[in-house]
């Protein structure tokens, strides 16, 4: 028999009895777009946990300090810098595919009346070009001049000494990064010595153009907003002309108290190429002897822990689905209970056991593809409306966005579903229907 | 009488030599245990049906005639014996096969026509071409030919349930020849009809048959009806009592006693009945009685029901 013709049977058969055919398809309906709105709002919480995170740097990113702030260890070995040759070992792990030594100094800015102690931040091109600028350009590659890229919340640092900072006032001091050159003290010790003595002769300033600004104003915060960002190599150009042999204020220093000949980085960021990666390198960074840090592992918690929301949510559609499925099932023995004749007959005339079969199973599944496919609409309806209130969204996570998502995936496989569970729901009616005496057809009523 | 007795004398002899058997039954026993007891519904049977021929089985309600069909259709096992039809043992086959050979060889009209409501008269004449995997363009064309045979052109897109039942009957005709069949089996196939129209629908099955030389196994408990038939066995208790056999009826008996049963018990559309007769009484005197016949079962057709 053609499979056109078997559906075409089909289809006669499920017409014949519409509203029958419409409660069981209102049964599959109701369980797919439960399972669905459920299952979105699993996802849902899920990617904005994600934003969130993700809101905090990124995910695939690992952050590696070296433990030598408190100087030597216990046991009076030279503890693990973060030296070049280390940053070549990193790049050699597995899953890494870049690494970016970062230089981290203290300095004091200045402009007119105002001033600011903070920290400044050598870091490679690479690492610069991911920040978001407001205002300005990255610097060129293989630029010479040192130029800074203030983060957006930097300027609330700069006070004039008499009337206290920006959260004293409320005011924005008036400094002018982009217009005006910056003067840049880099001998901090020096500075502050001269600052309480005066036979101490006052370190040198040197002029710094800004190269950009952060995105934002003072509030709207980000990863970047708190830092100052330079070139690495610039920097290290720089700091190399100012304190030639002598030690670099916050460089560790050996045990006679010299300057090592090669600078040591303060940290390191370890670009892993796949978030399932982050973990494995960051284990074996911690088996180097670094400390390792990564919003993984956040992720990492609340990713189980959305799971296991899904989990709840996507059983509790699943039952509705289930009992759905217990209709398509009743209504597949009714019909076959009325049809016992006709079944018998067309048995009779010679209708192959397996098409008999295959016709009920078309039935229960055109029933759960009808289902499915009008559950996805309802579902996508139901989507809609919770996302209107977008409050649900900010009181469980705390970021505002969308918390009911259906991804195409999800409604593909819920139709897919839909249809799976018809059949198999229609299984047994039609291995019942198959199995029929076609005597039951003769035997005159 | 005399003179056509002799003439089919002949006819028997002739075609004695070309007898092809087509269903050989040996020694057949079908029983049912009910409780402790044992119900013989066939106690041994033997018999051979030819190809070309009318068979009916005759036999009081009970007696097995049923039963036996049922067998010989392949939707019954039998408890012991033998069933070779077309060369085939019946009793070996399993379900799968059983089918597949029903719809290769055989026709089934049933009593209670058995159309399938949901599909009009073509669809549902198509039907068993569809198990057969034939597409749907051939199979209408089929199904309407065999319509058209049967008397029906002007009722093709008739639902089922929107005919009578004399029509329908014709419907499940068409559906049992439209494959070609060997064999057709039918199962009281008057036995929901009036007997204007039982004579009708008798008269065109047999035409039928012997113009596509098929075999036709009726089954009937009417005695009556049975004398129709190229050859009667009367069953009883499950057993074969005899074999009668009569070649000697031909299409113009069945019009005549249509023509006498009309008068007495149908008093509705005499005036057109008078005109078949009348035709009819010319073919017997052509001595063309094919051709005249198929004009009148046409005009049958349109007046039935």
């Amino acid at each position: 028999m053609r499979f056109i013709d078997l559906l075409s049977m089909s289809m006669n058969n499920l017409r014949r009895r519409k509203l029958r055919t419409a409660l069981t398809v209102l049964g599959v309906v109701i369980g797919t777009a439960s399972i669905v709105v459920m299952m979105s709002l699993g996802i849902g919480l899920r990617e904005l946990n994600r934003e969130l995170i993700e809101s905090f740097g990124s995910l695939t990113a690992v952050e590696v300090r070296g433990n030598y702030y408190y100087g030597y260890g216990e046991d009076n070995t030279e503890p693990n810098y973060l030296t070049d040759e280390v940053v070549r070992q990193m790049e050699q792990i597995r899953f890494v595919e870049s690494v970016y030594p970062m230089l981290e100094t203290r300095v004091m800015l200045m402009q007119g009346k105002y001033s600011a102690d903070t920290d400044l931040i050598g870091a490679p091109l690479e690492y610069l070009r991911e920040i978001p600028l407001g205002q300005g350009s990255l610097p060129e590659q293989g630029e010479k001049e040192m130029k800074l890229i203030y983060g957006n919340a930097v300027i609330q640092w700069f006070n004039d000494g008499k009337r206290g900072g920006y959260w004293e006032t409320g005011e924005l001091p008036d400094v002018d990064f982009m217009g005006k050159p910056m003067f840049v003290i880099f001998d901090m010790d020096k500075y502050y010595q001269s600052m309480g003595d005066s036979s101490v002769k006052a370190p040198k300033k040197y002029l710094v153009n800004a190269a950009g600004v952060v995105e934002g104003d003072v509030r709207s915060g980000g990863s970047y907003s708190y830092s100052v960002y330079t070139e690495l190599e610039t920097l290290k150009n720089q700091l190399k002309r100012i304190f030639r042999k002598n030690p670099i204020p916050g460089q560790p220093t050996n045990k006679k108290g010299k300057a090592y000949p090669y600078f040591i980085y303060s940290s390191c960021v370890v670009n892993v190429d796949e978030m399932e990666h982050v973990s494995t390198v960051q284990e074996q960074l911690s088996d180097m002897g670094f400390q390792a840090y990564s919003s993984s592992d956040w992720m990492e918690q609340t990713q189980k822990q959305s799971m296991m929301i899904q989990a709840v949510l996507g059983g509790i559609g699943a039952i509705s689905l289930f009992v759905a499925a217990i209709g398509i099932a009743n209504t597949m023995m009714m019909s076959i209970y009325e049809r016992t004749k006709e079944i018998g007959v067309i048995k009779v005339l010679g209708c192959d056991m397996g098409a008999i079969r295959n016709m009920f199973l078309i039935e229960s599944g055109c029933i759960g593809l009808l289902g499915g496919f009008i559950g996805i609409i309802l579902s996508y309806g139901i989507s809609f409306a919770m996302n209107r209130f977008q409050t649900i969204g900010e009181m469980m996570v705390g970021v505002a966005g969308d918390i009911s998502r259906i991804p195409p995936w999800l409604s593909m496989a819920a139709v897919g579903f839909a249809i799976l569970v018809g059949m198999v729901a229609g299984f047994f009616p039609a291995m019942r229907a198959m199995r029929l005496s076609p005597l039951a057809a003769i035997r005159n009523e | 009488m005399e003179e056509k007795q002799s003439q089919t004398e002949k006819e028997i002899t002739s075609s004695e030599k070309e007898r092809v058997p087509i269903i050989r039954v040996k020694n057949l026993y079908k029983i049912y245990k009910i409780g402790t007891n044992k119900v013989y519904a066939l106690n041994g049977v033997d018999f051979t049906m030819y190809k070309g021929e009318f068979c009916a089985i005759v036999g009081p309600s009970g007696s097995g005639k049923s039963t036996l069909l049922n067998m010989l259709a392949g939707l019954e096992k039998p408890s012991k014996g033998e069933i070779i039809i077309a060369g085939k043992h019946m009793e070996k086959m399993n379900e799968n096969q059983l089918v597949a050979f029903r719809r290769e060889n055989v026709g089934f009209i049933f009593q209670s026509y058995n159309l399938l409501q949901t599909l009009n008269a073509i669809e549902n004449v198509a039907l068993p071409l569809s198990f057969r995997g034939v597409p749907r363009k051939i199979r209408n064309e089929k199904a309407k030919k065999y319509l058209k045979l049967v008397g029906l052109e002007n009722q093709m897109k008739h639902m089922a349930n929107a005919m009578s039942g004399g029509q329908q009957q014709r419907v499940g005709i068409a559906r049992a020849l439209v494959v070609k069949p060997k064999i057709i089996f039918a199962d009281e196939p008057t036995g929901n009809l009036d007997s204007k129209t039982t004579m009708e629908v008798l008269a065109l099955m047999r035409r039928i048959v012997r113009e596509q030389n098929q075999t036709l196994v009726m089954v009937t408990h009417d005695n009556h009806l049975a004398t129709y038939a190229d050859r009667q066995f009367h069953i009883v208790d499950g057993k074969i009592l005899k074999i009668e056999e009569q070649r000697r009826r031909d299409e113009e008996d069945i019009a005549g006693e249509r023509e006498s049963e009309g008068q007495t018990s149908c008093n509705a559309g005499n005036m057109s009945e008078e005109g078949q007769v009348a035709g009819i009484n010319d073919g017997v005197h052509s001595e063309k009685v094919e051709n005249t016949d198929k004009g009148n079962a046409a005009r049958i057709g349109k007046n039935g029901g």
